[in-house]
């Protein structure tokens, strides 16, 4: 027994022998040649991460498989050496592992920027829908006033939320592209074949729509026309800010011209609204029995505005009647009520009018005031009578004496 | 007259020791010519072979002559410590042992291997001796410049 255990054994070392003998050193130099070549191509080639992993394992198990061949590879590779040429795949492997975890980042964030674009543009698509779907239902009741009436309200609730939405939308570029670096930029634009859409592109056709709802005729009154004036403001103010930026992330190879895009969609969208917009004011201070001198325009406006105040203070001084008086009054209410506690911070965010502008007015407004209330007789009757009494004891007291 | 003769023969005796004293004598010993890899070498268009690496270049005209071939697609060699060239090739039935001289390589032994040609060779360089394998067959030869151990 132990005769043939030891005869197995001798021929397991024979045949191993054999085996390690019958291995070409010139063979393993040359197979270790093209495993490093292998994964050294499979490195510059590696397009994500997960890839990378793999190729990770590989590099460890070329080293295991032949560091018994360390002195013999050194020979063959000299001036390289076997522990060099592993470590040039793990510092290969390394920078690409960074260079793909960064790739792979830039990627995810344009994906998000991708799909925030597209969720923007959908979500306005629908509200668009909203929109227009009640216009036509608006002109369709026109038979209706009370229906009309509560579509109109509601038309004008669908454009206040879209307002909100866009102001969100707004607030989020310019949260994200107010401060953005070149790299970022670079990024970007590196990325841009890809992006079917774009921020610019999401700016202008809101603007369009902005300037498609300004033109069309649905009911829109002067707040409304105020609001969107106000947004317009909004708009440019964050335009101005970003759009730099985003020309030249967005259109790098021509931002200059995108940029003069925007800027005139933007004065066009502002043309449409005030082609409404002194018209709906003029309108509104007539409605409310007050008749401004004509204005096409917001320093139109505010001249019209003291030109009348200016002149009822004129004629408060000369006349000083109840009528003046209630002249006053109606337009200190219709000032006070609605110019300035329902408009005035849109009025100021459209650069209709202006703080300033606004404390104008109401240092005139109190001096109108002042010389508007009319003045009371009663206190001259009273001296008149107090004087008639006064002579007529002294009178008394004389004709007494006397 | 004998003295004279005597005299002269000394003389010349004493000059040609004095010129094997100023000749060169310095020899070293010991020295390692291993090659550590064998060098596996495709012969161009007219039977030349060079190994950049080893910077030798040589025609391998003769040895596919004395082996009966006309052409091999490469040859491989190898160079022992003792500083022997070992040349074989695919379908060699020999392997061929030179020695150096001044730009000469000079066949110091055929080492016959096999009758049916060697199906693939390759060298290994080992301590004591040059190892020929056959990776077709699986068979392994210890040779050095004297012939196989």
């Amino acid at each position: 027994m132990k005769t043939t255990f030891s005869t197995i054994v001798a021929l397991l070392f024979v045949t191993s022998a054999t085996l390690y003998a019958q291995q070409s050193d010139y063979q393993i130099q040359q197979d270790f040649r093209a495993n490093h070549a292998e994964l050294t191509e499979r490195i510059n080639a590696a397009t994500s991460t997960d890839e990378l992993s793999d190729i990770s394992i590989d590099i460890d198990a070329l080293e295991a498989d032949y560091s018994e061949y360390s002195s013999l590879i050194n020979a063959a590779v000299y001036p390289d050496t076997f522990s060099g040429m592993v470590r040039d795949l793990r510092n290969r492997y390394n920078a690409t592992s960074v260079n793909l975890t960064a790739l792979e980042q830039a990627n995810e964030r344009i994906d998000d920027l991708m799909a925030q674009v597209d969720d923007f543009r959908n979500r306005l698509a629908e509200m668009d829908e909203e929109i227009a779907d009640l216009k036509q239902q608006i002109d369709r009741s026109s038979a209706n006033e009370r229906r009309q009436a509560a579509l109109i309200r509601q038309y004008r609730q669908n454009v206040e939320q879209r307002d909100t939405f866009v102001t969100d939308v707004l607030e989020q570029l310019m949260s994200r592209y107010q401060e953005v670096d070149s790299a970022t930029q670079d990024e970007i634009a590196a990325a841009l074949e890809r992006m079917s859409d774009n921020p610019i592109e999401l700016l202008k056709t809101i603007i369009a729509e902005y300037t498609n709802m300004a033109d069309q005729d649905s009911g829109l009154e002067t707040p409304d026309f105020v609001r969107m004036r106000a947004q317009h403001g909004y708009f440019s103010d964050v335009w101005n800010r970003i759009g730099d930026r985003l020309a030249n992330t967005f259109a790098p190879d021509n931002p200059v011209q995108a940029r003069q895009e925007v800027t005139d969609m933007l004065a066009a969208w502002l043309a449409s609204i005030d082609n409404k917009l002194w018209n709906a004011l003029t309108t509104s201070f007539n409605q409310n029995g007050i008749e401004l001198p004509p204005f096409t325009s917001a320093s139109t406006f505010n001249n019209a505005l003291n030109q009348y105040v200016d002149n009822a203070i004129e004629v408060s001084r000369e006349s000083n009647s109840e009528e003046d008086y209630q002249v006053y009054r109606n337009f200190a209410n219709y000032w006070n009520n609605t110019v300035k506690a329902q408009w005035g911070e849109l009025l100021v965010n459209g650069g209709i009018l202006s703080t300033s502008d606004m404390a104008a007015i109401d240092v005139k407004l109190n001096e109108w005031g002042e010389n508007a209330t009319p003045t009371s007789n009663l206190m001259f009757i009273l001296f008149l009578i107090s004087l008639a009494v006064i002579i007529g004891l002294v009178v008394l007291l004389v004709t007494k004496k006397s | 007259m004998a003295k004279p003769t005597i005299t002269t023969l000394s003389l010349c005796v004493a000059i040609l020791f004095g010129a094997a004293a100023c000749g060169p004598s310095l020899v070293i010993q010991n020295v390692d010519f291993a090659q550590p890899l064998e060098s596996v070498l495709t012969p161009d268009s007219e039977n030349q072979v060079h190994d950049q690496r080893y910077a030798i270049k040589f025609s391998i005209s003769g040895i596919l002559e004395k082996e009966g071939a006309d052409s091999v697609d490469e040859i491989r060699l190898i160079r022992s410590s003792a500083g022997y060239y070992f040349v074989t090739a695919h379908g060699f039935n020999n392997v061929y042992v030179f020695e150096t001289e001044e730009s000469e390589l000079k066949l110091k032994r055929i080492i016959e291997i096999t009758r049916n040609g060697i199906g693939q060779p390759a060298f290994n360089q080992r301590s004591t001796h040059i190892e020929l394998i056959d990776r077709a067959t699986g068979d392994t030869y210890n040779l050095d410049h004297v012939g196989r151990r």
